[in-house]
């Protein structure tokens, strides 16, 4: 496989996208998993930005692109104050202290 | 005109559910008056809606690439049903003064019934398949919150809820053959189906056809699927009354007619039509011999009769299950109406507690006499006109052992009408009841039903000639009143069914006098389990149940879990992917 420019991106994309699995696999902190969600996310963006451009339809992929991008502030936004409050109601973070309270 | 018509036929319901669900409940008066001035404008809409009706599509509204075209056709079929259902409706609504009078919650009551009415129509005006499934999916909704109004009542609850679910049952046949309508035509348009019906793989067209008829069946409560009905009865009566003879059983008639001339050629499809009609009509017809209940004997009496209609259907004769279906609604109506007015005036519903109450309530009596006539299929009265009709079709169309058992089952509809009758308002008083009259509103809607039994059969020209001229892929002879009244009673089989009709009445007659109410105890346990497919519904629900209990396990609520199966997922589309190719 030749290092051509779109190779290099998409190199990018899936480095992005393992990172971001392993981090939500491995974190329990709920503040850290909004941030491996926002690594997710930036791969998906650069994906987009880069599936317009191969396919010769740029302008639809940085549309979409900054579509994600506004969604996405608003998930991440919404989660940060969710955690905020978890953190005063439940006294911690840690995913599985959380999950061990259900029921 | 036809599509403003067309547009207040659907439109005005809904916008008095709106308007209604806008009150206040503190306003009592003002409830009934706006649902009486909502619905009786929909009817008299419905009626002015017939002398328009053509086979050509009204109007279409253009729905985005994926939906086509909702389009409303008003031909023949349609605006037929539209009237029953718009007239029945209304007639209901205006018993429903005196019968909800001082119920809370009226807001509720009245904004479901009018949406159910508006999405019945929507149901029958529309010609575009999806649509059709989308009017057909609200009537099942709309059924399951008014029998369930009661709420407080887990009988009335778990009635309602089985409703919902059998008829989803149906409602996912009805979307399978849509789908694959489109899939097979490139089109939901009812006409592009009947037209081109030819065109479709034998296979799918098997699909589309058995579908419908899984969608029929489950709609109209036809065998196997005949075990809600008789539990929808915890509704307020004016709601059985609608769902009986306006609203929610005819939509399965509906749809087997309307297809019928795209699935005729379907090996065994009309076989199935044939037995489905003719099982769910005499096992409903027995369970109706020994119901204690008096709304249950009707909801039986109901299902048998819808079995005549599906049974006409499958022995071609889509005309005369029509007719059928417009002398049923106005006699199954007063049926239920009179019905209602007795169980509001003492209370229960156990006919073994009634008695000798004809003296007290002589119009009522009189009436419900009328109605229970026509549905033993007497002479004069509608109901002997189209039930003679559809024997005439059968003998034509079906084996003889199946024109045999019909014949049987109104023999013994003479002898469960007569039963009944005898038991609630002749005899001696076995439990002394408090009783007192039906109110005035309640005498105009059974006033004006009782005469439509006396005269809706003089309609037969009319509604063949409606029929015959704008459904052009049915074939449906044209014939005068005039000859089909003469044929009919020259016709030998005419008096041989009115014998079998006496001979019910008359053995049933002596069973009365000598105050046994049913010595066929072994067919009891039999009726109560509706012949063993109650405990089959039971055990289809436990299974699913059980099923769902185990899926659960899947729910873990852990987030390392979640991305494993994600991962999982992923990692299974892209070695199926690079494998394929």
């Amino acid at each position: 496989m030749t290092l051509t420019p779109l190779n290099a991106v998409l190199f990018g994309v899936v480095l992005l996208l393992v990172v971001g699995f392993y981090g939500l696999l491995i974190t329990r902190n709920l503040i850290k998993i909004v941030l491996v969600l926002q690594v997710l996310v930036k791969a998906v963006v650069v994906a987009l930005v880069l599936g317009g451009k191969a396919s010769g339809n740029l302008g639809l992929g940085q549309s979409l692109a900054a579509t994600v991008i506004v969604a996405d502030t608003v998930v991440a936004v919404v989660a940060l104050a969710l955690a905020v409050q978890v953190r005063r109601r439940v006294g911690t973070l840690d995913l599985a202290k959380i999950s061990s309270l259900r029921g | 005109m036809a599509t403003i018509l067309i547009g207040l036929v659907v439109g005005l319901p809904w916008m008095g559910a709106i308007v209604l669900w806008r009150t206040r409940d503190e306003n009592p008066r003002l409830q009934h008056t706006l649902a009486v001035v909502f619905s009786v404008a929909a009817g008299v809409a419905s009626l002015a809606l017939i002398p328009f009706a053509s086979a050509e599509t009204a109007f279409s509204i253009p729905m985005g690439r994926y939906f086509s075209e909702l389009t409303f056709t008003a031909d023949g079929l349609a605006v037929t049903l539209t009237a029953i259902a718009c007239v029945i409706g209304s007639l209901a609504v205006v018993f429903s003064v005196d019968y909800m009078q001082g119920e809370e919650q009226l807001k509720r009551y009245y904004s479901f019934v009018l949406l159910f009415i508006g999405a019945m129509t929507g149901l029958l005006l529309s010609g575009n398949l999806l649509f059709m499934f989308f009017f057909w999916e609200i009537t099942a909704l709309c059924s399951y919150a008014l029998i369930s109004f009661y709420n407080d009542d887990p009988k009335a609850v778990a009635g309602g809820i089985k409703a919902l679910i059998i008829t989803q049952v149906g409602g996912v046949g009805l979307l399978a053959g849509a789908l694959t309508t489109y899939a097979a035509l490139g089109s939901y348009q009812v006409s592009d189906l009947l037209a081109k019906a030819e065109e479709i793989p034998a296979g799918l067209l098997t699909v589309i056809a058995f579908g419908f008829l899984l969608a029929a069946a489950a709609k109209s409560a036809q065998f196997p699927f005949h075990t809600w009905l008789p539990d929808a009865m915890e509704a307020p009566t004016p709601i059985s009354a609608l769902i009986h003879a306006a609203t929610m059983v005819n939509a399965g008639v509906y749809l087997l007619a309307r297809f019928y001339p795209a699935f005729e050629h379907v090996p065994g499809w009309a076989m199935s039509v044939i037995v489905i009609g003719l099982v769910s009509a005499f096992i409903s017809a027995v369970s109706a011999l020994i119901a204690t209940d008096l709304k249950r004997a009707l909801a039986y009496s109901t299902v048998s009769q819808l079995g005549y209609m599906v049974y006409a259907i499958g022995a071609g004769g889509v005309f005369a299950s029509q007719f059928h279906l417009l002398s049923h609604a106005v006699f199954k109506a007063l049926l239920f109406l009179a019905a209602g007015s007795v169980i509001h005036s003492i209370g229960t519903r156990d006919m073994r507690r009634m008695g000798a109450l004809g003296e007290e309530m002589p119009f009522v009596r009189n009436v419900f006499i009328i109605g229970a006539l026509a549905l033993a299929g007497v002479p004069i009265l509608n109901g002997f006109w189209s039930k003679e009709l559809i024997l005439e079709v059968g003998l034509e169309g079906s084996p003889i052992w199946a024109y045999g058992i019909m014949l049987f089952g109104a023999g013994l509809t003479a002898f469960y009408t007569f039963r009944m009758v005898w038991l609630v308002f002749f005899g001696t008083e076995r439990d002394h009841l408090h009783v007192h009259n039906a109110g005035s509103a309640m005498k105009v809607a059974l006033g004006i039903l009782a005469a439509g039994t006396f005269v809706t059969w003089l309609l037969f020209g009319g509604l063949n000639g409606l029929l015959s001229t704008t459904l052009p892929f049915h074939e449906i002879e044209h014939e005068s009143l005039l000859e089909v009244v003469t044929a009919i009673l020259s016709a030998p089989a005419t008096w041989f069914a009115l014998l079998v009709v006496g001979l019910g009445f008359g053995i049933s007659w002596m069973r009365m006098r000598g105050f046994q109410l049913f010595g066929g105890s072994w067919l009891n346990p039999l009726v109560e389990t509706s012949f063993g497919f109650d405990s089959l519904n039971r055990i289809i629900a436990r299974s699913v149940n059980r099923f769902a209990g185990q899926l659960s396990l899947t729910q873990t609520g852990v987030l390392s879990w979640n991305v494993v199966g994600i991962l999982g997922a992923f990692l299974a589309v892209l070695i199926f992917l690079v494998w394929s190719a």
